[in-house]
């Protein structure tokens, strides 16, 4: 078990550094010795080249991905805020706030964002349960949740009852 | 050779990470989250939750549904801390046959080793999903005051959930590992460039998390990282602070509305957020505002939640708490023998740290800046990993690689520091940019070393300057200089100047160009930062005049080339326009220059616009075109030399 109040940092060096520290030191005086050492550092060479190269595409996908959910701290905002319009276009009807309600919608579903559905079974990597009722089996959804592409950026809140 | 993953098991959540080019980052999971949620849940028809989904289905399962298992892993259910525990867990725990703790989960009863499993399995899927490859090796991280049956038990989940546990580290040593202490010593010309520890060198490592304090006093050896103290309160955290704040909006909504809201349950989930959010805000603004429309409702109708709520009132309401948390710090302190002044470094660990009162707290018991660069919530994973890439040899000291710790660059016209090289770049490394002359028919140019932040050259460090002579007569910004700038792997430093047109070119090579020792380093970064402002004011100064200088030059140049083409009425405006520019450049401010730069620039358009029309129809080359506003590079053009 590893000792809980020293821990060295050094690991037990990999099978390549072995076999290097166990070449005779008489050797490396040598010009024969010298062609492993450019073998070596050709290798580590191509391998920082490869691992370059590697991080170039990863970093291609990342950014990729950034720019597909570059927004979403924007949209978390915003929902935020049409979570208070529609309350309050509840309690207040009449006065015409479902339709800024509803421009917020296609705006949304413009950026592909798009509400989560609150029907059928509750499903955990949707919905998200804040009161349950004994037996119940039925949402109400308590806040709305959205999805952007393909990503649940807030689930929706709901109620279980009977 | 598959990459070892660095995992962060948390009490409440859970990270990882891995190394890739040397460089830790933390891998998010499948739900795009750089962090996991540490639940377990078995739902009614035997379909098992780990993870954010997991916590959602928290309240309609709460029997089955998994938390917390790091207070109970390795641990005997007749431990005192286990028997508290159990008073609020809302799950069942029974003793097994050798008074190890069960869980019960669904219809089985489990060990916390094998629901801890389940979520470093999780951890696994969704590392391997991310990286496309296999993921086999792990190192997992645990609170210095595990003992080894917790420690064992840890590495049993890990194997449990097929990771090969190559190590289990302290939290605070991989936290001390992320910000480079106790790696292996970096070889460079300009000597150690991250924070690697001298041997002998003390570190307190401060972690406020979610539910629970930590602190551990480290001593950094040779290549060890020793714990020589730890303490703190495993039910101590930033769920404590977020309650206190739930508590006080509860009683000020009463106070205004006379209505206790505490037992509505979704009200009270509003003002969960609410509080969250509001604490997050306070760590960068002083006041925020908390608004809840339509929180409740009685008889006289709808009521709202809204309160301007301060960042004095925070800390007012938590005061306690943090002192609670530096009482125990100096007790750790004590018990490992060690004095506040015997401390070198300090570190910040957990997302409770962002509050400024407890970085304001730590600062004035320690006497020094905290390091909390690294994300607070991902730093213990993010070590976790650089412990893996060092077993690997990704961070080694066979190849390794140093950065210039201040710019580099020459003076330009105005005495502006123009930066070829900015600090921290990785060197090897090579820059060049096109430069040109700031007179006509100026036939060399000076080149002016320099090295470091301030914006002024003159305020730099000068490292060398030679003359390229030789430039044929042209007119001021039509020949081009390349001035290249290459530091080799030595750091030795090597600045060209070449004539583009007469391929001619000169050269200074400046040895040990990072010989400023540690001090002045710090010295020349401080200095620049105390005066980045007034700097930036000089040199947008500097710039609006140079500005002003081209076009008054341009417009000269207009009237000279085409004066019998020009009316007299107009050059006489144009002349009284660039006169008036020429005295206003000497002004110190900049708001003036430009006014007047841009009343001679409308002029100068003017006319020039006139003198297009006046041309035959379009040949290509013929007639002169308007005077352009002065381009980007044309602010970076030389001094003329000194001494022909």
């Amino acid at each position: 078990m590893d000792e809980p109040q020293k821990q060295s940092i050094e690991e037990t060096p990999t099978e390549a550094t072995t076999e290097q520290e166990q070449r005779p030191s008489e050797e490396r005086g040598s010009t024969e010795a010298s062609r492993p050492n450019v073998e070596e550092y050709l290798n580590n060479w191509k391998r920082e080249r490869a691992d370059f190269l590697n991080y170039k595409k990863e970093e291609a996908r990342r950014i990729e991905e950034f720019v597909k959910y570059a927004n979403e701290d924007l949209v978390l905002e915003m929902i935020e805020l049409v979570d208070d319009l529609e309350i309050v276009a509840k309690e207040v009807p009449d006065v015409g706030l479902e339709h800024v309600v509803k421009r917020f919608s296609d705006l949304f579903k413009k950026y592909g964002v798009e509400r989560i559905k609150v029907d059928g079974q509750f499903n955990p990597a949707l919905h998200e349960a804040v009161d349950t009722e004994q037996g119940g089996s039925k949402m109400v959804e308590v806040r709305a949740g959205y999805i952007m592409q393909d990503k649940v950026i807030r689930p929706a809140r709901v109620k279980i009852v009977k | 050779m598959s990459k070892i993953l660095g995992i962060d098991l948390g009490t409440t959540n859970s990270a990882m990470a891995i190394v890739e080019v040397g460089q830790p980052r933390i891998l998010e999971n499948k739900e795009g989250m750089r962090t996991t949620p540490s639940v377990v849940a078995v739902g009614k028809n035997g379909e098992r939750y780990v993870g954010v989904t997991a916590k959602r289905q928290a309240v309609t399962n709460p029997a089955n549904t998994i938390y917390s298992m790091k207070r109970l892993i390795g641990r005997r259910f007749s431990d005192a801390e286990v028997q508290k525990d159990k008073k609020m867990l809302p799950y069942e725990l029974r003793a097994g046959s050798h008074d190890d703790i069960e869980i019960k989960m669904g219809d089985k009863w489990l060990k916390p080793a094998e629901v801890s499993a389940m979520v470093l399995q999780k951890l696994k899927a969704d590392a391997e999903d991310r990286l496309g490859e296999k993921i086999t090796d792990a190192i997992i991280t645990v609170p210095a005051y595990f003992d080894d049956s917790q420690r064992k038990a840890t590495k049993d989940a890990g194997e449990i959930a097929g990771l090969n546990v190559k190590r289990v580290i302290n939290e605070p040593t991989a936290a001390a590992l992320a910000y480079g202490y106790g790696k292996p010593r970096r070889q460079g010309v300009g000597g150690p460039t991250e924070a690697s520890a001298k041997k002998d060198e003390k570190i307190v490592v401060y972690d406020f998390g979610g539910g629970t304090f930590d602190v551990s006093v480290l001593e950094i050896g040779d290549d060890t990282i020793e714990v020589r103290g730890t303490g703190g309160d495993t039910h101590l955290g930033g769920d404590d602070i977020d309650q206190r704040i739930i508590e006080y909006f509860i009683e000020e909504y009463k106070k205004e509305h006379g209505v206790d809201i505490s037992k509505d349950q979704l009200a009270v989930q509003r003002l969960k957020d609410a509080a969250e959010k509001a604490k997050h805000e306070l760590s960068s603004t002083i006041q925020t505002e908390v608004s809840i429309p339509f929180i409740s409702a009685d008889a006289s109708g709808a009521k709202h939640f809204s309160l301007v709520f301060t960042r004095a009132k925070l800390e007012e309401l938590v005061k306690d708490l943090v002192d609670k948390s530096v009482q125990l710090t100096k007790k750790t302190l004590d018990e490992s023998g060690f004095k506040i002044g015997d401390i070198n470094e300090v570190i910040m660990v957990g997302g409770q740290t962002r509050m400024p009162l407890i970085v304001e707290e730590v600062k004035k018991l320690f006497g020094k800046d905290p390091h909390k660069d690294i994300n607070p919530d991902e730093v213990v994973a993010l070590g976790a990993a650089v412990q893996g890439g060092i077993m690997q040899g990704e961070i080694r000291d066979v190849l390794l690689l140093d950065v210039t710790p201040l710019s580099l660059g020459i003076e330009t016209l105005g005495q502006v520091f123009t930066k070829m090289i900015d600090k921290n770049t990785t060197v090897p490394v090579s820059k060049s940019q096109i430069f040109s002359t700031a007179a006509d028919n100026q036939p060399s140019v000076e080149i002016h070393v320099l090295q470091g932040e301030r914006a002024m050259a003159h305020d730099n460090k000068t490292l060398g300057r030679f003359i390229l002579d030789g430039i044929p007569p042209a007119p001021r910004g039509i020949p081009q200089v390349e001035v290249s700038f290459d530091i080799d792997a030595n750091g030795i430093l090597n600045v060209k100047a070449k004539d583009k047109a007469t391929g001619k070119e000169q050269s200074v090579k400046i040895e040990g160009s990072s010989g400023l020792t540690e001090d002045e380093k710090k010295r020349m970064m401080a200095d620049a930062e105390k005066h980045a402002t007034e700097d930036a004011k000089k040199k947008e100064l500097i710039e609006t005049r140079n500005l002003g200088e081209a076009l008054i030059y341009t417009s000269e140049k207009m009237v000279k080339e085409n004066d019998a083409k020009i009316k007299e009425e107009d050059k006489k405006e144009l002349n009284e326009k660039i006169e008036a520019l020429r005295n206003t450049l000497k002004s110190e401010s900049g708001e003036e220059i430009k006014k007047v730069t841009e009343e001679l620039s409308k002029v100068a358009q003017r006319i020039g616009g006139e003198l297009y029309k006046q041309q035959p129809a379009p040949s290509g080359a013929e007639g002169t075109p308007p005077p352009q506003e002065p381009k980007a590079e044309e602010q970076k053009t030389e001094e003329p030399k000194k001494n022909s």
